[in-house]
């Protein structure tokens, strides 16, 4: 399946779905206006992978920040994730600056909230 | 840091919230009270340390309300010119020798605000005593001088080659004041022995006719710096938000002294919130005039916290849903707080690209405060929400 690949801009985050190189991430910031509006492609495109998806992935995030909006399509991104979990094995990578308290909670309360594989990795 | 981590015994104080309910009244009701500051309009107000980023930023929002409010490319890029100026004579000038260490009432300040169908432009910085006399002279020969007379006296500086130590031979003001077409208005405020404080307003008609202003009266600035200063205000923006507004006025947050990159963060995530939600609900006075939806916010720093302060219009009818909200949060004590944002965060029922329905709360729980806010009725379909947020 064909990879997506959105440049990072000043309130949106970058996004790598790379089945070929096995690259699966969303990094940066995010705060757009309409954080639906944004995350809309990056579901579709899980949907669709989910139909194909063969190869065990590590999904990766890696956020500076995040507002309320997109931590709501965040959410939705890990339900696909665990769906997705019932056919390959999905583990998730919530990756943190060391001194990012904010991020590493944020991560550790999606970990409790999911049925996933989930590593918070705090990062000097 | 989340505050549910955190223990805060005195929030059950009930004399200690009434105390912050007077206090936000009274701020309203000051900053209101100040001619210029009417909802409506641009007023920009920003104090402190001028840096190249920072100046860019002021540059970038003022541009975005200007296009918002639908000015002509002719008018900003006068606007532009003048404020450049205006900035570079700040950056330049913000420190007095010797002293690096500027804060308070000795901090540089640009004011811009939309008045009498004119922008003005004002800046604020500390000088030596000893300069008074001669920079006086430079502004009154500027001031005497017609359009004609001014564009020789610039050559002739120009040619003069007397250029002091900062790059200002007064080129700058003479600049200002050809391009403004306007004369400069200043004042000179004692601020001890050996300094005062220098004003100098620079104003552009928004006709463009080359009619002069006769009179523009700083002492309205002056007594605008009194006010910040007396709050420990660091930032107003009056006008017309939107997204792009909003992250211009979060990358001059980006580039404050704000302490801890842990405060920083959270002052930034809860403008955010703040913000955004202005952009999403907040309600037009007029749809005509403004592009982005009005709002007034500011910074002012109380001891170690900083109190983030936004005020919008709200429809009457969504008032009950809004005071029943805020109200419940503030009822939530941490743990229950937490648990209410996961309910919520999986609650894809509100989940459209105007609500998450977590702003609210991520606020709440940021702030380590209860929420604090006032709602004041302006006609028969619209209110006036001022929400204060302590980080």
């Amino acid at each position: 399946m064909e990879a997506l690949r959105i440049e990072e801009t000043e309130d949106t985050p970058k996004v790598i779905l790379d089945p070929e190189n096995n690259v699966f991430s969303i990094s940066g910031r995010s705060l757009p206006e309409d954080s639906v509006a944004f995350y809309t492609s990056v579901f579709d495109w899980l949907q669709q992978y989910a139909e194909v998806a063969e190869k065990d992935m590590d999904f990766e995030f890696f956020m500076e920040y995040f507002n309320t909006s997109s931590a709501k399509q965040i959410a939705k991104i890990f339900l696909l994730l665990e769906k997705l979990n019932d056919k390959v094995f999905v583990q998730v990578i919530w990756r943190c600056k060391k001194d990012d308290v904010d991020m590493a909670s944020s991560g550790m309360r999606f970990s409790k909230l999911l049925n996933l594989e989930f590593e918070v990795r705090e990062e000097e | 840091m989340y505050c549910f981590f955190t223990n805060f015994p005195y929030l059950r104080n009930v004399s200690h919230f009434d105390f912050m309910e007077k206090k936000i009244e009274k701020e309203i009701n000051e900053l209101t009270l100040f001619e210029g500051l009417q909802r409506e309009d641009l007023v920009y107000v920003y104090r402190g340390i001028f840096s190249q980023a920072i100046t860019d930023s002021i540059i970038a929002l003022t541009e975005n309300n200007l296009t918002l409010v639908g000015e002509s490319s002719k008018l900003k890029k006068r606007v532009f010119s003048i404020m450049v100026e205006c900035l570079q004579n700040i950056t330049r000038h913000q420190f007095v020798d010797g002293h690096e260490d500027v804060s308070g009432d000795q901090s540089g300040m640009f004011v811009i605000c939309n008045k009498d169908n004119s922008y003005q432009m004002t800046s604020g910085n500390v000088v030596n005593k000893e300069a008074i006399p001669h920079l006086t002279e430079l502004l009154e020969k500027v001031n005497s001088l017609d359009k004609e007379s001014l564009k020789l006296y610039y050559k002739q500086v120009l040619e003069d080659g007397s250029i002091s130590s900062k790059g200002g031979a007064g080129l700058g003001l003479i600049e200002m004041a050809r391009k403004s077409g306007n004369k400069l208005f200043y004042s000179f405020e004692k601020i001890n022995e050996a300094l005062s404080y220098f004003y100098m307003n620079t104003s552009i008609s928004q006709q463009l006719d080359e009619v002069p202003i006769d009179f523009i009266d700083i002492q309205d600035v002056v007594a605008l710096h009194k006010f910040i200063l007396k709050k420990n205000i660091t930032l107003i923006f009056n006008g017309g938000l939107n997204q792009k507004s909003l992250m211009d006025i979060l990358s001059l947050i980006n580039e404050q002294a704000l302490g801890s990159l842990e405060r920083k963060k959270k002052t930034y995530n809860a403008m955010v919130e703040l913000l955004q939600n202005v952009v999403k609900h907040g309600v037009k006075l007029d749809e005509e005039k403004m592009g982005g939806n009005p709002v007034i916010f500011f910074i002012s720093q109380n001891g170690d916290d900083y109190v983030l302060s936004a005020g919008n219009y709200i429809l009457n009818t969504s008032i009950s849903r809004i005071e029943e909200k805020i109200n419940f949060l503030n009822s939530l004590e941490n743990k229950e707080l937490d648990d209410y944002y996961v309910k919520c965060l999986l609650n894809f029922d509100v989940d459209n690209s105007k609500e998450a329905g977590l702003g609210f709360i991520d606020l709440r729980m940021k702030s380590c405060h209860k929420l604090q806010y006032e709602i004041t009725p302006v006609n028969d379909t619209l209110s006036f929400l001022l929400m204060q947020v302590t980080v």
